[in-house]
């Protein structure tokens, strides 16, 4: 528990020392979105992976998956995203913490997220191929599809290099 | 136990550092924009073919933090301007200020486009097929409509996919409504705007993935407290009502857009100006694409659009009484063309359009060439 309460501790101060502070979602919405993919009880605790900071989500010995927070530009502002996979890194989910540009928003919305869920970690993720777009917010669509293409790259690469247990 | 511990822990520690990321926003500046460049050529004779920079627009957004932001777009339409001759302009399109209270609730005012259809807001080169803009959205839409106002968007909260828009702008001007463009040049575009007729314009959507589906409105006066017309703040309304939908499926792109408009007292119109303005205008047009590369190169993300738009509008449709309805404002376009899309901000365009109307008078053809570009 000590432990725990570290991690979040140490994330904490991690995200609020970053560069990218300004556009750093709130520690109350990470966990709330990890919660509500992972499940209510489960710990979360950092690794660090290259530079970036990767959620590790178990719950008492089980690992249950992995979790990353950023940021990609839509029109003019940050979309910042959350990738959750599965310890076969299989894609759990995708969710958007925070939208702020006054068009384009409906990437956050369920019915087009769920397109993302269990797909392969070498699958395509390409908008118009295996994920199909909202007309009105093209900016946006490909921007979040673009970011979790490559975060599903990341992870694929740092399992590799044995950065992921 | 433990775990009680824990969360107290957390809602002890949480609060304190949201609080501190959230004062750490800082301001950020992001430039975009869009532009094209037509080729256009008409059939009939002394027409010969012409080529311009029909837009360089500068996109210019400011954050000023993570609820305040400020976007603007500056226009020069025709490469550049010069003194004593008539073509080209430089124009603010639009600038607004928005608050965002939340997803649900954001408050804007500025130089705001009427959300009315679907090219007067998303009017970017690669969101839309053809050379040229839809030329139902020159005549009955008055594409890029802005006027000055404030007013507020969102997304329905209860109901995901319902996002709605209202404004209250300044109205239009009747003393510049015509036969053959409507109430185009009744705009007033953030220049002295006479605000003696408050108009209110909004739209609500219905978005799933490949799926937009919106239905619009614009109320106000237009007699700007001319003696001729009338002092009232809804004297000689405008009433717009219009539906517009956009479906995506597989290869496959459809979208269509209807407007009907309706002018209060047509003929006192008239009798003060003198033209023929009619007192419904009316119209609408269908379109379908289908990306070639579907078949061609299945594992491709470019896009090669073949297309079909068919347009038919009336700003005659219905006129006051003294006027004589004129058959050559009732058009129906074809247009048939290709767009290729590299990447989804870029596009590479070429149609043939026919341009007939209902008194098959004055008809001719027209083929273009076009770049466009979004960033």
């Amino acid at each position: 528990m000590i432990r725990k309460a570290l991690a979040v501790a140490l994330w904490i101060a991690t995200a609020a020392t970053a560069p990218a502070a300004a556009q750093a979602p709130k520690p109350a919405q990470v966990a709330a979105s990890v919660r509500r993919l992972f499940g209510r009880d489960v710990r979360i605790d950092t690794l660090r992976a290259d530079s970036s900071l990767v959620l590790r989500v178990s719950r008492r010995d089980s690992l249950l998956g992995f979790a990353r927070v950023g940021n990609v530009r839509g029109k003019d502002q940050p979309i910042t995203w959350l990738v959750a996979v599965d310890p076969a890194l299989r894609l759990r989910d995708v969710d958007i913490l925070v939208y702020r540009e006054p068009y384009g928003g409906e990437v956050a919305y369920e019915a087009w997220r769920r397109q993302f869920r269990g797909k392969a970690p070498d699958a395509p993720l390409a908008v118009g191929r295996d994920i199909q777009g909202i007309s009105g917010a093209t900016i946006s669509v490909n921007a979040v599809t673009t970011a979790v293409r490559r975060t599903m790259g990341d992870f694929s690469r740092w399992r590799q290099r044995g950065l992921l247990r | 136990m433990q775990l009680r511990r824990l969360a107290a822990l957390s809602l002890i520690l949480l609060p304190i550092h949201v609080c501190a990321l959230a004062a750490q926003s800082e301001a950020t500046t992001t430039l975009g924009g869009y532009g094209e460049v037509h080729y256009t050529n008409r059939t009939g004779a002394g027409t010969p073919g012409e080529a311009t920079l029909k837009r360089f627009v500068l996109y210019v957004a400011h954050a000023f933090d993570e609820r305040l932001s400020l976007r603007s777009e500056v226009e020069l339409e025709d490469a550049r301007l010069e003194s004593g001759s008539p073509a080209g302009e430089v124009s603010v399109e639009q600038l607004y200020l928005d608050y965002r209270l939340s997803s649900a609730l954001t408050l804007r005012g500025g130089l705001l486009l009427p959300p009315v259809g679907i090219i007067n807001e998303a009017h970017e080169p690669p969101t839309f097929n053809g050379v040229a803009r839809p030329d139902f959205d020159h005549d009955v839409i008055p594409t890029t409509w802005r006027e000055i106002g404030v007013g507020v968007a969102g997304a329905m909260p209860k109901f995901q996919g319902l996002n709605y828009r209202l404004y209250l702008v300044n109205g239009l001007v009747a003393a510049g409504f015509s036969a053959d463009e409507g109430i185009r040049a009744g705009r007033q575009e953030g220049q002295n705007a006479v605000f003696a007729n408050p108009s209110i314009t909004g739209r609500l959507e219905y978005v799933r993935p490949g799926m937009r589906v919106g239905t619009s409105f614009w109320y106000g006066g237009s007699a700007a407290q001319d003696p001729l017309l009338g002092k009232g703040a809804f004297d000689n309304a405008v009433a717009l009502l219009s539906a517009d939908a956009r479906l995506e499926r597989g290869g496959f792109a459809l979208r269509g857009v209807f407007a009907t408009i309706h002018v209060a007292d047509a003929d006192r119109i008239n009798a003060a100006y003198g033209g023929a303005v009619a007192s419904r205008i009316t119209g609408g047009y269908v379109e379908g694409a289908y990306n070639l590369l579907r078949l061609l190169a299945p594992r491709s993300t470019q896009a090669f659009n073949g297309f079909v738009r068919y347009e038919r509008f009336d700003t005659q449709a219905e006129v006051p009484a003294g006027v004589m309805r004129d058959a050559t404002r009732a058009r129906r376009y074809t247009t048939l063309g290709v767009t290729y899309k590299p990447i989804y901000n870029v596009a590479v365009k070429g149609d043939y359009q026919l341009r007939r109307n209902r008194a098959r008078a004055g008809e001719d053809e027209v083929f273009r060439l076009g770049l466009g570009y979004q960033f």
